[in-house]
């Protein structure tokens, strides 16, 4: 369907072309926004509700397109190929887009993609069933170290920010923790409710945007309180160094011109601040953390090299 | 009765003039795209979700829904049609029901599905209304080592789909095992039989496997002869059911629904295999099991008051638990959460009329869907009469846009040419796609589960046995198994069955 719209409206914008000029950014045909996950997950969901307020800042048509596949190296592979004209954008997301440079030989150069804005700043978190008798991120090392490998963790999947945290905690506390992963966090969501696992990886946002009866947030792994969840202490000041954050943001590929990669910010920054979406934001509980692209981009060369430390010791994927 | 008063205030809710029309509008729309191969719902709701958010929270989620039950009805249609399931859980309906339109008889195989599918959503929504949190606990109790039990079962019945030689079904769940190997192995993050293709990263995508093998194979045998005519040409016949085929029917239907219903509220392929699981229990207990796979009714009956009740039973995770089972559910909680609902316990207690509201809303839609389909299943054979050689460029067209829509890549499109030679080589040796499309599910969901449940355990395959849910079911399994290896037991199963009935 969503191609069968794309396909209409380029046919009307060829035909309204053909005999004039191309016209001014962005009016010349709809800015073609990639997502690199299925329809239905949290990126698509927060992309379809910025939807209507980019197209009202941009005065432009937005068509999203879902291009699910690889953690996103489909995607971004598309936007490395696309031109530079303003008119592809993708959503990226960390750690899986750095995270992935460790990881495999990629099919794209990622330098060849610029980041925009960044939007949300989701840190990854330990939830446990209501019921139990864990209460505190120390005691949860202290139950895996009593027991070698009886503790389990579950994660959204291999390489996401979870399953990072948890090889982060697991050497920082020398404490052996077994880690399941599912395929998102819908299962770890349930398999945390029906007790399967001793703990699970939700992010705030996952954990506050839903019902949270029978489940207990015990830490986050943001550098700081999120301000969601005030009560729950991070890592860090329960004296355990690991942060893990999931970010979301919009990149374009690396030669698009200043001019319209400005203008485009300035649109994500002024959805962000509009109190309606908000509100909206706050509905599903995301953490709206504005950054500008180059600000950004400053911050991944550290944390790369962070996930490339990481790879060298414990690499999390089977070579 | 505390019941009679929320369903009631559930009515009310659903019967305003706004709410009956979007529940009209996502039934249509839903039914619409059912019947476009390929085209699924997530894609149509996925566009519509932006609009929702201007809705009222009720209406938008009622419209929702419509659309996803309402594809689940328009889906058998062209599976009975021309052979072409879009979603996993019509696949079992196009065994049977294909046949019985080749033999004139596609009016009376809709005809029982859109009955029977009224049926199944109407016991699903009253489950859903009365026991909705005690089934959603039951849901939770399902852990990885439940789910490897109930895999093994499940494939366990794909022999029994098949209605040729066993070993040859038993070598087609293998190659659909395989398949549905390819991608990235989720307990270890390593590529397998990708050939470094990053689109084969996340695996081939089942629309593709099913498009290619039936629909594709389909038409290529049907091309194959001179008097062109697959289904078409064949006599319509009476569009009603006989009072046979009533008969034959109503039993398998009230199965379908207890088997859809209680594997519905399963996150996790708990839809998909009620389709299966209702043939394969039909087969077993039919009189006449060699009529399975030649048209038999029960076999179209029983399926698809499974798959309606699994897809209306899937909602009790969501409503009751915040769970999404598949991507429309996931996406249904995308709409909710942007109203401000959080689905949960909570929502029942602090927001009834939103809760009943939607459930009435489900039965009502069904009611509409058989208002819908009854008229239209003339219309549908009327289709048939269509010359072939006109008919099926449009299929393929039809195909083509629905496949690559999945994931909006030609190269998926590509693939499915390649099932489609698959598709004709297996028909030629006489080897049955729908074991194959068991394998293909069920492998995936086995192995990580498999797998789970061995680090959950850490080795200890015991666990099997120690929770009772699997216990139980591995208990049923080893029985199954008997009763197919020793054929003198089987015989007397099915005296003891014939007996049970009379």
């Amino acid at each position: 369907m969503n191609t069968i719209r794309t396909a209409i409206l380029a046919a009307g914008t060829l035909l309204a072309t053909i005999g004039s000029a191309h016209a001014e950014w962005p009016k010349d045909r709809p800015i073609q926004m990639i997502v690199a996950f299925a329809p239905g997950g949290s990126t698509d969901v927060m992309a379809r509700a910025m939807q209507p307020y980019l197209e009202k800042e941009l005065g432009a048509d937005i068509v999203i397109e879902n291009r699910p596949g690889a953690s996103g190296e489909i995607a971004y592979t598309a936007l490395a190929k696309a031109k530079p004209d303003g008119y592809t954008f993708s959503y990226i997301n960390t750690p899986g887009f750095l995270s992935m440079q460790v990881q495999r030989k990629l099919g794209y150069d990622p330098k060849t993609i610029k980041p925009i804005a960044r939007i949300v700043d989701d840190p990854a978190a330990i939830v446990v069933p209501a019921a139990s008798e864990i209460k505190t991120i120390a005691q949860f090392v202290e139950a895996a170290k009593a027991k070698p490998g009886a503790v389990s963790f579950g994660s959204s999947g291999i390489g996401t920010d979870d399953h990072l945290a948890i090889i982060i905690l697991g050497a920082e506390a020398g404490a052996k923790i077994t880690h399941i992963p599912f395929n998102g966090a819908g299962e770890t969501r349930t398999a945390i409710l029906g007790a399967q696992v001793t703990g699970g990886g939700l992010n705030v946002s996952e954990f506050g945007g839903n019902d949270t009866s029978g489940l207990r947030m015990i830490n986050t792994f943001g550098k700081e309180r999120s301000p969601e969840l005030p009560d729950v202490p991070t890592a860090i000041e329960s004296g355990f160094n690991v942060e893990m954050t999931s970010e979301r943001g919009i990149a374009a590929p690396r030669e698009v011109p200043a001019e319209i990669a400005d203008r485009f910010a300035a649109a994500v920054k002024a959805t962000l601040d509009n109190p309606e979406f908000q509100k909206q934001a706050k509905q599903m509980a995301l953490p709206l953390a504005y950054l500008s692209g180059p600000d950004w981009e400053k911050e991944m060369p550290t944390r790369l090299a962070r996930f490339q430390k990481i790879w060298d010791t414990t690499p999390w994927v089977q070579q | 009765m505390a019941f009679l008063d929320v369903l009631m205030l559930g009515f009310s809710e659903a019967l305003t003039p706004t709410n009956l029309m979007f529940c009209f509008i996502g039934a249509l729309l839903g039914t619409l795209i059912g019947v476009l191969p390929g085209i699924g719902p997530t894609a149509t709701v996925a566009i519509l979700l932006p609009v929702t958010f201007f809705l009222p929270p009720l209406g938008a989620l009622i419209m929702l829904a419509g659309i996803f039950y309402g594809a689940q009805y328009g889906g058998s249609t062209t599976a009975i049609l021309v052979n072409l399931p879009g979603e996993a859980s019509a696949v079992v309906t196009a065994i049977d029901g294909y046949q019985m339109a080749r033999k004139g008889r596609a009016g009376a195989a809709l005809a029982i599905a859109a009955l029977g599918s009224f049926f199944a959503g109407t016991v699903a929504t009253i489950a859903l209304a009365i026991a909705g949190p005690t089934l959603s606990a039951f849901a939770l109790s399902f852990g990885p080592a439940e789910y490897v039990a109930l895999c093994i079962f499940g494939l366990l019945a794909a022999t029994i789909l098949a209605h040729g030689s066993v070993v040859k079904a038993i070598g087609m769940v293998c190659l659909g095992l395989v398949l549905g190997m390819v991608g990235i192995d989720v307990n270890s993050g390593s590529a397998r039989m990708t050939f470094g293709s990053t689109e084969l990263y996340d695996g081939i995508d089942f629309v593709v496997i099913a498009v290619g093998l039936f629909g594709i194979a389909e038409i290529a045998t049907n091309l194959e002869s001179k008097e062109i005519r697959g289904v078409l040409q064949s006599k319509i016949g009476r569009l009603w059911p006989t009072r046979e085929e009533f008969k034959d029917s109503w039993a398998a239907v009230l199965r379908g629904t207890g088997v859809g219903t209680i594997l519905g509220v399963l996150p996790g392929g708990g839809a998909t295999l009620s389709a299966f699981s209702a043939y394969s229990v039909e087969k077993r207990i039919s009189k006449t099991p060699e009529k399975f796979g030649h048209g038999a009714i029960a076999g179209v009956a029983g399926p698809e008051a499974a798959n309606n009740a699994g897809a209306q039973a899937s909602f009790i995770p969501l409503l009751t638990l915040g769970i999404p089972s598949n991507s429309i559910m996931a996406m249904m909680l995308g709409a909710m959460t942007i109203h401000g609902i959080t689905p949960g316990p909570s929502v029942i207690q602090n927001q009834p009329e939103l809760f009943w509201g939607l459930v009435a809303s489900m039965w009502l839609g069904n009611a509409m869907l058989l208002v819908i389909n009854l008229p239209l299943i003339g219309l549908w054979v009327k289709l048939l009469q269509i010359p072939y050689r006109l008919m099926y460029p449009a299929i393929l067209l039809f195909c083509c846009v629905g496949v690559y829509s999945v994931s909006n890549r030609g190269f998926d499109v590509a693939l499915v040419i390649l099932f489609g030679i698959l598709g004709y080589v297996l028909r030629k040796a006489r080897c049955e796609p729908g074991p194959l499309l068991l394998g293909f599910v069920l492998g995936p969901l086995l192995e990580t589960n498999l797998r789970r449940a061995m680090l959950l355990s850490q080795g200890d395959w015991l666990v099997f046995f120690e929770r009772p849910i699997s216990a139980f079911l591995l208990v049923i399994t080893a029985a199954m198994l008997l009763t197919l290896i020793l054929p003198t037991i089987r015989k007397n199963r099915k005296a003891a069955f014939e007996a049970s009935e009379d």
